[in-house]
């Protein structure tokens, strides 16, 4: 295992900027998710590690050796494609002890990697059959069991999961959490699935056109997205975002009055400046007020009309306008509410977030986080 | 197509179809038919002999008893005088021999198909190398070469026949048999390169590019991946290729003609064969089983390869 | 900058075309430079060369036999050409009709193609062999057409057609297959839409498949032309009387009074025609 480190790296087709000036430290053993819509640039990124694609400016080490000029076959990386990428002419067996043998491990490893591998992913009886022969999560197994079975320094997975349908693809992200743990891999994860980035990422990496948003924890970026982009792409239902009026030390929308100085975090000096900010709300903390426990730090948005009901189990999400704009909230089964209902939701107004209209940026207190 | 056809239509689509197969295989009938008949049947208009006679067959495949060699007095004394050495008395007798009854037709045939293959093997192999980096690598001139190549094979051979000589003759290969039949091996290679190049190209290109990406990160190279991953993936095109190279050296005629003229016995078939037509003992029966026995590896060489045969040679807009 | 990578991709590019593309260069371009040289010299079958300027081309262009082989082969391309195209059109919708054993009959009508010229070249001679063949036997004794039985092949007038008709048998497969593979690539509802618009099977050819296959029929027609300039064999082996361009050419470089310097220079006249027709079938037709 080994850390990989990106320094400045630039990307151009021709003349087009891809990837642009992207730093990224990924420690030994780390599990590190680059995740953003499609087109941002993140296969590009995993395939200038890979050394799939050359890189146009900067430097990428693994180990503390600068790889740039290393062709692939030398970098002891281990990859799983989007489309699996098995070989179609060799058994699930060659296909994945085809890299081990090719760097030159002895028959008793191979017989035993094979054996784990197989094992682990439960291949056991379908080492003789040819990729073909195998249904879409087989294939994607095999793609699995052909990286692990390298004893590779780092193993680069490009959306490994996206081809299968929502339960597998549920079951297999939880297979690759539990293996990754168990062989403590120094790994980077693409994919433009917020959930899986959220549920694999020791730290996930937001990109967005070649540049990197955001970089932390999942719960970093879930509770302290840096801008308006960040907190709208992760998490599900997406944040609301509603534009306030700033009157003295109030946030002003449709009739409500939020106070600002109860927001966490929140620098007054600097929000004077502005006449108005996005007020984010994720729809986890909307409550149904008839349920919340009275508290200080509530702040109560009454009177609000359901136009519509989303039972999803457990939870339901609801539907209703606020500042104008379409709005989500999720609460939970207790709540009864029914279509076209008024109601009253409670926000803890200590998660409340608060960004800058032209920027998109957060408005955070100097000296927080 | 989509209706379903009135038995009218039915009766002209078949007697339509019917007649399109029956213009392009009456050739093949009627030389199939003229080589199993005897001499007196041949005015007969039937297909079908009256009798089956396999004597052409059996004189072209060796399974006659040998004839003794009419040899004239005046030369069998020649023959007899003990200063003549042994060489030249074999020439002699040649003359009687070659003039006479016996054909090679073995001996051709193995030339032929020697040839063939070679130019087979290395024109699929060639063209595989440029294929490959034509379709798949990123190297200056690219579209150049790509673009030339399709230049190349429009290009007749009959333009390049006097050049082409004179090259051989300029560098000596063509006063010996060995550098004459280098110098037509050579040739076959260029009439067969740019399109075996044309059609795996294309057949590259089907192969998804991430088989060779997934190569290089188990480690192989860039030649590795090549070899291991593409090569054996492309098994049917580069068979259906070699089988191209193969008949186009198999047929070839007009480049034959121009180098092996003087070496009798290096003669591939088609040029046998017209020597056979022309010599004074042309017989019906014996050059139509020779037409026969030539035709039937390529027909044997089409029905394996014909799958992928018909599908490349009309992406690659096609010689002939 | 990492231009290593790309340096080894385009080191090895180079290294893998170069056997190929060597052999080309000295085989096909160096010897079309050589041809235009030679074209300027009294040549030998040994190789010895006297320099003669341009007589080999104001002796060409004075010799009525160049002349009339023009006029043969430009016979020879108009029949070959147009019979080829049709019947290659004509197999191919007649060949993309549903029916019973129709691979059998696709494989069938492909064998021309693929056999070998020589082989062939004697089943159409004896088809017409004035003293044995089906030819003479149909027209004379059951048609009673002619009370003479004729030898078309040895007349090099009558010999021009039937060297035609052998082309477009050995040749139309390979037209046809174009055709069809374009054919199979029209989309059916195209048909569906003309057929509820109340066209006939005429009318749906004529408005919907033949546009379809303008293109390809333009590209037929330019690739007949261009290999049929310089078809040799075919001619040759069926009726070597039948002078056309590349026989002529052949005669005057290997045959009688070999005058190589003379079949260079009517090479380098057909080349630059050629040219121009490749250059027309690279921008015209390949750019659709
Ligand atoms: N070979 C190429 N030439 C030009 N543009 C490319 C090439 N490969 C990718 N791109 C562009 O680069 C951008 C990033 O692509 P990619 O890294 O695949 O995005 P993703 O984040 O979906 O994996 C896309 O806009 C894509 O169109
Ligand atoms: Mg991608």
């Amino acid at each position: 295992m080994s850390s990989v480190i990106l320094r400045n790296v630039n990307k151009s087709y021709g003349n087009l900027p891809i990837v642009k000036n992207l730093n990224l430290d990924v420690k030994d053993g780390e599990f590190v998710v680059l995740v953003g819509p499609s087109g941002c640039g993140k296969s590009t990124t995993l395939r200038m590690v890979a050394g799939l694609e050359d890189i146009t400016q900067g430097d990428i080490q693994i180990g503390n050796k600068t790889i740039n000029d290393l062709p692939p076959h030398k970098r002891n990386i281990a990859m799983v494609f989007q489309n699996y990428a098995l070989y179609p002419h060799m058994s699930v067996r060659e296909n994945i002890v085809f890299g081990l043998k090719k760097s030159g491990a002895d028959a008793d490893t191979i017989k035993n990697k094979l054996a784990d591998v197989s094992e682990m992913l439960k291949l056991n009886e379908y080492l003789d059959r040819k990729p073909a022969d195998l249904s879409g999560g087989q294939r994607q197994r095999v793609a699995m069991g052909r990286a692990l079975a390298r004893d590779a320094d780092v193993y680069l997975f490009d959306e490994p999961l996206s081809n299968l349908d929502a339960k597998l693809r549920h079951h297999m992200r939880t297979e690759i959490a539990r293996i990754q743990h168990q062989y403590n891999m120094t790994a980077i994860y693409v994919t433009h699935d917020q959930i899986e980035a959220m549920t694999l990422g020791d730290r996930v990496v937001v990109m967005r056109d070649g540049i990197v948003e955001q970089v932390g924890t999942p719960m970093d970026i879930y509770l302290q997205p840096t801008n308006t982009f960040v907190a709208t792409f992760i998490g599900s239902p997406a944040m609301n975002l509603i534009e306030a009026k700033i009157e003295g030390e109030e946030l002003v929308f449709d009739n409500y009055r939020l106070p600002a100085t109860k927001i966490a975090n929140v620098d007054m000096h600097s929000l004077r400046a502005h006449d108005s900010v996005l007020v984010g709300i994720r729809p986890d903390f909307f409550e149904d007020s008839t349920l919340s426990s009275p508290s200080d730090n509530l702040f109560e948005f009454n009177n609000i009309e359901v136009n519509l009901v989303e039972n999803l189990g457990f939870d339901k999400e609801i539907l209703f306008k606020l500042g104008g704009e379409d709005a989500k909230a999720r609460l939970d089964l207790r709540s009864h509410v029914k279509r076209q209902e008024h109601i009253s939701l409670s926000v803890d107004l200590n998660r409340v977030l608060l960004f800058d209209t032209s920027t998109q940026g957060m408005l955070l207190n100097a000296g927080e986080v | 197509m989509m209706n379903k056809r009135t038995p009218l239509q039915s009766v002209i689509l078949y007697t339509l179809v019917l007649a399109l197969v029956i213009f392009c295989v009456f050739p093949f009938l009627q030389i199939l038919s003229t080589s199993l008949k005897h001499p007196i049947d041949w005015g007969n208009p039937s297909l079908i002999p009256r009798i089956l006679h396999l004597d052409a067959y059996k004189e072209l495949l060796g399974l006659m008893p040998a004839k003794e060699i009419d040899v004239p007095a005046s030369i069998q004394r020649l023959l007899d005088n003990p200063a003549l050495s042994a060489e030249k008395k074999q020439m002699l007798l040649a003359k009687f021999s070659s003039g006479g009854d016996v054909f090679p037709f073995g001996r051709y045939m193995l030339n032929t198909f020697v040839i063939s293959f070679i130019t087979g093997i290395c024109s699929t192999f060639l063209a595989s190398l440029a294929a490959y980096a034509i379709a798949r690598l990123r190297f200056p001139a690219q579209s150049l070469m790509a673009n030339g190549v399709l230049f190349v094979y429009m290009v007749g051979g009959v333009l390049l026949m006097v050049p082409l000589y004179q090259m051989s003759v300029n560098v000596g290969l063509a006063s010996s048999a060995g550098g004459t039949i280098f110098s037509l091996f050579l040739i076959y290679l260029i009439q067969t390169l740019p399109v075996a190049m044309y059609m795996l190209g294309n057949y590259f290109r089907t192969i998804p590019f991430s088989l060779e990406e997934a190569a290089m990160m188990d480690g192989c190279s860039r030649v590795e991946a090549f070899w291991r991953i593409i090569m054996p993936l492309s098994k049917p095109m580069l068979f259906t290729v070699f089988i191209y190279c193969f008949v186009i050296a198999w047929n070839e005629y007009l480049f034959a003609s121009v180098f092996l003229k003087q070496y009798q016995d290096f003669h591939t078939l088609p040029l046998a064969l017209q020597t056979l037509f022309t010599s004074k003992n042309a017989i019906w029966d014996r050059i139509m089983a020779a037409s026969m026995l030539t035709l039937l590896p390529v027909i044997i060489c089409f029905m394996l390869a014909n799958r992928h045969l018909s599908g490349g040679l009309t992406d690659g807009g096609v010689k002939g | 900058m990492s231009s290593v990578l790309i340096k080894n991709e385009s080191r090895l590019g180079l290294k893998l075309v170069a056997p190929a593309v060597g052999i080309i260069g000295l085989l096909v371009i160096y010897p079309i430079l050589f041809n235009l040289y030679l074209s300027f010299f009294d040549v030998q079958l040994n190789g010895n060369k006297t320099f003669v300027g341009l007589d080999n081309y104001t002796q060409l262009l004075g010799n009525p036999r160049y002349y009339h082989s023009v006029g043969v082969s430009v016979i020879y391309l108009i029949g070959t050409v147009i019979g080829t195209t049709v019947l290659g059109l004509a197999a191919a919708i007649l060949m993309n009709q549903t029916f019973r054993f129709r691979n059998l009959a696709r494989g069938l009508i492909l064998l021309p193609y693929f056999a070998p010229v020589i082989s062939v070249v004697f089943g159409w001679q004896f088809i017409f062999d004035p003293v044995n063949g089906i030819y003479n036997h149909v027209v004379v004794d059951v048609l009673n057409l002619t009370n003479e039985r004729e030898n078309l092949i040895g007349n090099p007038d009558s010999a021009l057609f039937v060297v035609i008709l052998f082309d477009i048998w050995k040749h139309f497969p390979i037209a046809y297959l174009l055709f069809l593979a374009k054919l199979q690539s029209v989309p059916k509802d195209l048909y569906e839409a003309a057929a509820i618009d109340g066209q006939n099977p005429w009318g749906r050819f004529w408005h919907v498949t033949l546009p379809e296959l303008k293109f390809v029929i333009a590209t037929v027609v330019l690739l007949r032309v261009i290999w049929n300039l310089n078809r040799f064999e075919d001619v040759y082996l069926l009726a070597p009387n039948v002078e056309t361009l590349p026989i002529f050419t052949y005669y005057q470089a290997f045959a009688g009074i070999v005058d190589q310097g003379a079949a260079a220079a009517i090479s380098v006249i057909q080349l630059l025609v050629l040219v121009g027709l490749i250059w027309l079938y690279v921008r015209k037709v390949l750019k659709w």
